[in-house]
C-alpha cells in the first residue's frame, strides 16, 4: 500500500498523454543522436587539372561558386602588402567594362561577386546564374587593372597602417608575428607604408599571370545545379584556362624559444598591458590531435565560460577578457593566449596564466566542464550544415590538406570519444611555458618589476627589432623640482611676460582628417579666452573675465568644477611654471631623467593644491619644457594617458611659445601649429566675452 | 509571333514548376486552448528552431507604461515555476544550441535552434514560460537595470540612434505607434509588479501565441510532444486588447532640428505610406529599392557618387500592422549643408513622380527582389520566423510561398502612382540632425 502511494505521488507531476510522458519538473533528456548526413559532393576534374566540387542542394533557387588558388604562401619582401590589395584591383574593371559598368551588370543580375588574391566568388539565383558566372570568368580572364583604382586601394590601405601604428594591438601582432616567424618567413613578415607604396599595377598583374594557374586550383559550385551545368559552365569558361607551373615554396621551420622570453614594447602612453602568450605548433588541419586540442582549449580559454575568463575576469577583475587559441596550420600552426590588462596587474595577470596553463597540464579537467566544450562544439557543427556551404567547405578542406574522406563523417564521433585524459595529454604536448614567448606592450618602466621571475626580459620596437631597455637615469642631488620649474620658468620668458600687456595665438589643429583653428587670448592680469573652432563653427570656448569662468562646448554651457578653474587659471596665466611659483600650495617632486625626442630631461610631477597631477618633462640643458603627462578619467576604460610634446620653440617679446604642440591620446593625436602671435595690440576686456 | 508565344508558354509552365519545387510545405493546426502550431519539416540538416510569437507589441501598451512587450523580452528568460532564476540559457548553451527574442511595435518573437534531438528541451523551456514564467520583484528589477544599459548603448549614445523615435512621434499623433518599443524609463520605474504579472496574463497566453517550428523533426511525434507541454497551458481569460486606431493624415509638412552627438549631419524624410499586405505597400517596397537596392540604385548614384554630398544614402519601407512609414535619409559629406542634401533627396524623389522608370532598371530591380525574396529563406530559424509573422499578420502563412507574387505584379505604372499619391510634402516629416551647439544655424532660415 504505502509502496502504492509513493508511486502516485511520484506520477503526481507527470502528464501522460498517448504513449508521451512528460515531467515538467526536469529539462528533459535529449532524443536518440541524429545521424548526421553530411551532404554528398560531386568531385571531376577538367583536363587542365582544375577540380570541381558541387554541392547540389535545390531548396533554393540560388546557386554560388568560388574558385580558390592553393598557392604556398608568399614572401612579398619589399612588396608586403601586395596580396592583400590584389583582390580588390582584380575586381575594379575589366578590358570590356570600368568598375561602374561592371557594378551595374552585377546588381542586374541580382547577385553580387568579391574577389581576393586567392579566391573569387559570387552568387545569385540560379536563373540568372550563367551569366554571373561569366562575369566572373571575364573578370579572371580580362583583367584591366586601372591605375586610378589602385591609387584609391593604396590611400585605403595607407590609412589603415596609420591608424594601426598607433594600436597596441596591432603592435603586439606585428612582435609576434616577427619573433614568432622571423621576417624570412612569410607569416613574419610586417607590412610598411613604403612597402604598400612599392606595389604597382604591374606588380599584381604578374602575380596573378604566375600564381592563378588550373591546377592548383577548386572550382565549387553550391545550389541548385546539377552536375551536368557545373560541368558544362567549367568547361565553357575554365577549359582553356591553360596549365602552368607554379613556383613551390619551402621555408625555414621557425623554432620556439629555448626558454621563456618575456619581449616587452616599450609604450610609455599604455594604461593597459597587451599581454600575448605564443608558441608555434606543429599542428596542420585534420591531423588527429585537432579535435582533442580545440575541447582543450575551449576549456581553457575558448570563451566567457572557460577558465582563464573566469580567473582573470571574473575571479580578479585584471581584465574585461582573457582568451585562448590553438590554431592548425598547412605551414605551421600556432597558440596564443591573450589579455589586456591594468598596468599595476601586468606582472599578476602572467602569474595567473601561467597557473592556468599548468593547472591544465597537470589536472584532469571536470566532467561538467568536458561535457560542456563537448556538446557546445557537436551543437555548433551541426548547426553549421545548415548552410549547404559548410559541405562544400568540408570538401574543399579534404581536397587541401589531403583530409581522410570520412573525416566530416566520424566528426562528432571524434568528439564524443574525447575524454579528460585526452585534454591532459594535449595540454601537455601543445602548451609548453618554457618554451613561450610573452610578449607584452606596455608601459616598461611601471610593469617591468616583478617580470623577471617568469622570463628572460627583452626589449623590442613597435617592428619587433631588438632594443635597449629604457634606461632610468637618476636626476643630481643638487637639483630640487623647485629649482628645475624655476629654471623653467626663466627660460621660457617669465620676465618678458611681466612686461607684457595682451597676447593673441592663433593655429590650427589637424585631427582625423578634419582642421580645425584655435584661438587663445590673454590680456594680463585675469583674463583669458581659448576658442576652437571647425569651418567657422564654435565647438569649444573658455573663458575667464572678472573672476567668472565659463566653458562652452557646442553651444552649451558646461558645468565647472574647482579642479577644472584651477587648470584654467594655470593655462590662462600663459606661463604655469609662473603660476605654479606665484601660488601658495604647489609641490614639485624630480622623478627622474628620461629621453624626450632625444634629449634628457627631468621629469618632474607637479601636485596642484586641488591635488591635480601633471608629469612635466624639462630640457636638462635649456630649462624647456618638452612633454607633459596627463590621466584623465575615459569612463569604463579606465584611464587615458595625455602626452602632450611642445616642438619649436621662437621668442616673441622674449616670451618662447612652441610653434608646433603634439597631443598624443592613444588612439587620437592631434597637431597644433601656430600661425600667428600678437603681442600688445592692445586688446581690452570688451574683447572677452 | 506563334513560337514566341509557344515559348512563353513553355517558360511560364517552367516558372510554374520551378515555383512548386521551391514549395515550403506545412502543417498548421490549432490546440484546444487556442495556441497555433505551424510545423516545417526539413531534413537537410540535424537542426530545429523553435519559435514563440506572441501577437503583442508596444502598440499594445496603455499610455504612461510603455516599453512592457520589449520588457517581456527579458523578463521571459528569468526562469519559471521549474526552471531556476539565470538557468534558461545554460540550458541552451549546454545542448549545444543558441536562442534570442526581438520585439517589433506589433509582436514579441521568441527562438531557440538546435540540434534536432534537443527539440523537447525547447518545448520544455517555451511552454515553461507560457505556462508559468516567474514574474517577481527580484527579476523586474534586475531586468530594469538591463534595459535602462540597452537604452544607453542602442540608442542614447549611438550617433543617430534617437532618428526612429524622433521621426515616429512626430509621424503619430494618435496611434500608439508614437511610442518605440524600448519605451520610456520612466514609465518602467514606475510600473507595480501587479501590472507586469497583470501583463503577462493578459497578452503571454496560448490564444494570443503562435508555435512555429522548422528543422528535422517527426511531425507525429512533434504533434504529441506540443500536445504534452503546451496542451495543459489554460486559454486566457481576459479580452486581448488591440487598439482600433486610425491615424489622421498628417495634415501637412513636419519640420525639426534635432541636436545629436554627431559630426555629419543627417536629413531623414519620412513619409506616411500604406500599412503592410495592402498593394500600394508592395509598389512601395519596389520604390524602396528603386531608390536604396544596391550600388547602382538611385540614391546612391545620384547622392553619393555623382554629386558626393553624402557618405550614406538609403530608403526603406518601415510597414506595420495598422500603418506604415517610407523612409529616406542621408548624412552628409563634411561641409555639406543640410539644405543642399535635402534639395537634391527630394530631386531624386521626384523624378520618381514625374515618369516611368526606365524599362531596364525596372528590370533590374525586380531581379533584385527576387532574389532578396528567395535568400530570405535560407534558414531553419528565419523560416519559423516567417512562417509565424505571415500567420499572424495576414491569417495567410503561406504568403511565405507566394508573396512574391505580389511583388511581381507590381507595375512601373504602380510605382509611379504610389510616388504620386505619398511622397508629397503635406505628407511627410522632415528632420535635420545636427551636431550640438548648432541647432540654432538651421532654425532661423
Amino acid at each position: 500500500m504505502k509502496k502504492i502511494l509513493v508511486a502516485i505521488l511520484f506520477l503526481a507531476p507527470m502528464a501522460l498523454l498517448g504513449q508521451i510522458t512528460i515531467n515538467r519538473s526536469v529539462p528533459p533528456p535529449p532524443g536518440p543522436a541524429k545521424t548526421i548526413e553530411i551532404g554528398k559532393t560531386e568531385n571531376f576534374t577538367l583536363n587542365n587539372g582544375l577540380q570541381v566540387i558541387v554541392v547540389r542542394n535545390t531548396k533554393l533557387p540560388r546557386v554560388s561558386v568560388s574558385l580558390t588558388v592553393n598557392r604556398d604562401p608568399l614572401l612579398e619582401g619589399n612588396k608586403a602588402g601586395l596580396t592583400s590589395m590584389a583582390g580588390q584591383l582584380l575586381r575594379s574593371g575589366t578590358t570590356t567594362m570600368n568598375k561602374a559598368a561592371l557594378d551595374d551588370a552585377i546588381d542586374f543580375l541580382g547577385g553580387n561577386i568579391y574577389a581576393t588574391s586567392t579566391s573569387i566568388g559570387g552568387s545569385s539565383l540560379s536563373s540568372n546564374f550563367k551569366k554571373l558566372f561569366a562575369l566572373m570568368a571575364d573578370i579572371v580572364f580580362h583583367p584591366s587593372f586601372p591605375n586610378d583604382q589602385l591609387e584609391k586601394i593604396k590611400k585605403q590601405e595607407l590609412s589603415g597602417l596609420a591608424q594601426s601604428k598607433e594600436d597596441p594591438n596591432s603592435i603586439a601582432g606585428n612582435v609576434v608575428s616577427k619573433l614568432l616567424y622571423g621576417s624570412n618567413h612569410p607569416y613574419g613578415e610586417i607590412e610598411t607604408d613604403s612597402t604598400v607604396k612599392n606595389v604597382t599595377a604591374d606588380d599584381i598583374k604578374k602575380y596573378f599571370a604566375t600564381y592563378w594557374k588550373p591546377n592548383i586550383s577548386y572550382l565549387v559550385f553550391v545550389g541548385d545545379i546539377t552536375k551536368d551545368e557545373a560541368k558544362d559552365l567549367a568547361e565553357t569558361y575554365f577549359g582553356k584556362w591553360e596549365r602552368g607551373d607554379v613556383p613551390k615554396m619551402t621555408y625555414p621551420m621557425p623554432k620556439n624559444p629555448e626558454k621563456p622570453i618575456i619581449a616587452i614594447v616599450d609604450r610609455p602612453v599604455s594604461v593597459q598591458s597587451v599581454i600575448n602568450f605564443v608558441q608555434t605548433e606543429p599542428l596542420k588541419p585534420g591531423e588527429p590531435d585537432v579535435i582533442p586540442v580545440r575541447i582543450m582549449n575551449d576549456i581553457l580559454g575558448g570563451g566567457s565560460s572557460a577558465r582563464l575568463f573566469m580567473n582573470l575576469r571574473e575571479k580578479h577583475g585584471f581584465t574585461y577578457g582573457a582568451y585562448s587559441s590553438v590554431n592548425p596550420d598547412k605551414l605551421i600552426g600556432s597558440f596564443n593566449a591573450e589579455a589586456s590588462v591594468r598596468n599595476e596587474k601586468t606582472d599578476s595577470a602572467v602569474g595567473e596564466f601561467l597557473k592556468e596553463f599548468e593547472r591544465i597540464r597537470t589536472n584532469e579537467v571536470s566532467n561538467e566542464e568536458l561535457e560542456l566544450s563537448k556538446n557546445t562544439l557537436s551543437g555548433a557543427f551541426a548547426r553549421s550544415l545548415e548552410n549547404p556551404a559548410t559541405v562544400a567547405n568540408f570538401a574543399l578542406n579534404e581536397a587541401i590538406y589531403h583530409l581522410p574522406s570520412d573525416y566530416y563523417q566520424n566528426y562528432l564521433k571524434n568528439i564524443a570519444a574525447v575524454n579528460a585524459a585526452t585534454v591532459m595529454q594535449m595540454a601537455q604536448k601543445y602548451i609548453q611555458p618554457q618554451h613561450m614567448y610573452t610578449v607584452i606592450v606596455g608601459n616598461a618602466k611601471q610593469i617591468v618589476n616583478g617580470l623577471e621571475k617568469y622570463g628572460t626580459i627583452q626589449y623590442y620596437n613597435a617592428e619587433g627589432n631588438p632594443v635597449a631597455a629604457p634606461v632610468v637615469k637618476k636626476a643630481d642631488a643638487n637639483v630640487s623640482g623647485k629649482s628645475i620649474i624655476e629654471k623653467a620658468a626663466a627660460a621660457m620668458g617669465n620676465a618678458a611676460l611681466a612686461n607684457m600687456k595682451d597676447l593673441e595665438i592663433k593655429g590650427n589643429a589637424a585631427a582625423m582628417g578634419q582642421s580645425l583653428q584655435f584661438v587663445q587670448k590673454f590680456l594680463f592680469p585675469g583674463y583669458f579666452e581659448q576658442t576652437l573652432s571647425i569651418q567657422g563653427m564654435m565647438l569649444q570656448k573658455q573663458l575667464i573675465k572678472d573672476g567668472n569662468y565659463s566653458v562652452t562646448a557646442q553651444g552649451q554651457n558646461q558645468p565647472l568644477k574647482d579642479d577644472d578653474k584651477e587648470e584654467m587659471d594655470e593655462q590662462g596665466s600663459m606661463l604655469p611654471e609662473a603660476y605654479y611659483l606665484s601660488k601658495p600650495g604647489y609641490v614639485f617632486t624630480v622623478k627622474d631623467i628620461e629621453p624626450v625626442d632625444g634629449k634628457d630631461a627631468y621629469a618632474v610631477e607637479i601636485k596642484s593644491p586641488r591635488g591635480r597631477i601633471v608629469t612635466n618633462y624639462y630640457d636638462v640643458n635649456s630649462g624647456l619644457k618638452l612633454k607633459s603627462v596627463s590621466e584623465k578619467d575615459a569612463g569604463p576604460a579606465g584611464k587615458m594617458v595625455i602626452q602632450t610634446y611642445y616642438h619649436d620653440y621662437k621668442a616673441y617679446n622674449g616670451l618662447m611659445i612652441p610653434m608646433k604642440t603634439v597631443v598624443d591620446q592613444g588612439r587620437l593625436k592631434i597637431e597644433l601649429n601656430v600661425d600667428e602671435v600678437k603681442v600688445n595690440q592692445g586688446l581690452k576686456a570688451a574683447d572677452f566675452n | 509571333m506563334k513560337k514566341t508565344f509557344v515559348t512563353a508558354v513553355i517558360l511560364l509552365l517552367f516558372s510554374q514548376l520551378r515555383a512548386q519545387e521551391r514549395k515550403i510545405e506545412f502543417d498548421e493546426y490549432k490546440l484546444p486552448n487556442g495556441l497555433t502550431v505551424i510545423l516545417h519539416r526539413d531534413k537537410t540538416a540535424p537542426v530545429v528552431a523553435v519559435g514563440v510569437l506572441y501577437h503583442v507589441g508596444s502598440k499594445n501598451e496603455l499610455p504612461g507604461r510603455t516599453g512592457f512587450a520589449h520588457f517581456f523580452e527579458h523578463l521571459m528568460f528569468e526562469g519559471s515555476d521549474n526552471i531556476k532564476r539565470g538557468e534558461f540559457m545554460k540550458y541552451i548553451s549546454n545542448a549545444g544550441g543558441t536562442n534570442n527574442a526581438n520585439t517589433t511595435q506589433d509582436r514579441t518573437y521568441y527562438y531557440e535552434v538546435l540540434p534536432a534531438n534537443q527539440l523537447q528541451l525547447a518545448l520544455w523551456l517555451e511552454s515553461e514560460r507560457m505556462m508559468h514564467a516567474k514574474i517577481e520583484q527580484v527579476g523586474v528589477n534586475t531586468q530594469r537595470e538591463v534595459v535602462k544599459e540597452e537604452k544607453r548603448t542602442r540608442i542614447d549614445n549611438q550617433p543617430y540612434g534617437s532618428i526612429i523615435g524622433e521621426i515616429f512621434k512626430r509621424a503619430f499623433k494618435v496611434h500608439p505607434y508614437k511610442y518605440q518599443p524600448i519605451g520610456s524609463m520612466d514609465d518602467l520605474n514606475a510600473a507595480k509588479l501587479d501590472e507586469f504579472i497583470q501583463f503577462y496574463k493578459t497578452f503571454y497566453v496560448p490564444n494570443n501565441a503562435v508555435l512555429s517550428i522548422a528543422g528535422d523533426i517527426d511531425i507525429p511525434e512533434t504533434k504529441k510532444l506540443i500536445e504534452a507541454y503546451f496542451g495543459p497551458i489554460p486559454k486566457g481569460t481576459a479580452p486581448i486588447p488591440r487598439p482600433n486606431i486610425t491615424e489622421p493624415p498628417l495634415g501637412g509638412e513636419v519640420r525639426d532640428v534635432i541636436e545629436d552627438n554627431i559630426q555629419l549631419p543627417a536629413v531623414i524624410e519620412a513619409y506616411r505610406a500604406p500599412k503592410q499586405g495592402t498593394k500600394d505597400y508592395y509598389a512601395f517596397n519596389v520604390l524602396s529599392t528603386i531608390l536604396s537596392g544596391g550600388n547602382s540604385a538611385q540614391l546612391n548614384k545620384v547622392i553619393v557618387d555623382q554629386k558626393q554630398l553624402a557618405v550614406a544614402t538609403g530608403a526603406f519601407n518601415y510597414a506595420l500592422e495598422d500603418a506604415g512609414l517610407f523612409i529616406i535619409y542621408s548624412i552628409a559629406n563634411a561641409g555639406i549643408q543640410p539644405q543642399v542634401l535635402e534639395k537634391n533627396m527630394d530631386s531624386v524623389v521626384n523624378a520618381l513622380k514625374t515618369g516611368l522608370v526606365s524599362e531596364h532598371e525596372f528590370q533590374k530591380v525586380k531581379n533584385q527582389i527576387n532574389t532578396q525574396f528567395v535568400t530570405r529563406n535560407s534558414t531553419m530559424q528565419g523560416i519559423a520566423e516567417s512562417l509565424a509573422n505571415y500567420q499572424v499578420y495576414f491569417g495567410d502563412a503561406n504568403l511565405i510561398n507566394t508573396e512574391i507574387k505580389k511583388l511581381d505584379d507590381v507595375t512601373r505604372e504602380d510605382v509611379l502612382a504610389v510616388a504620386k499619391k505619398y511622397l508629397v510634402k503635406d505628407n511627410r516629416v522632415v528632420l535635420y540632425y545636427v551636431p550640438k551647439g548648432t541647432k540654432s544655424q538651421y532654425l532661423k532660415k
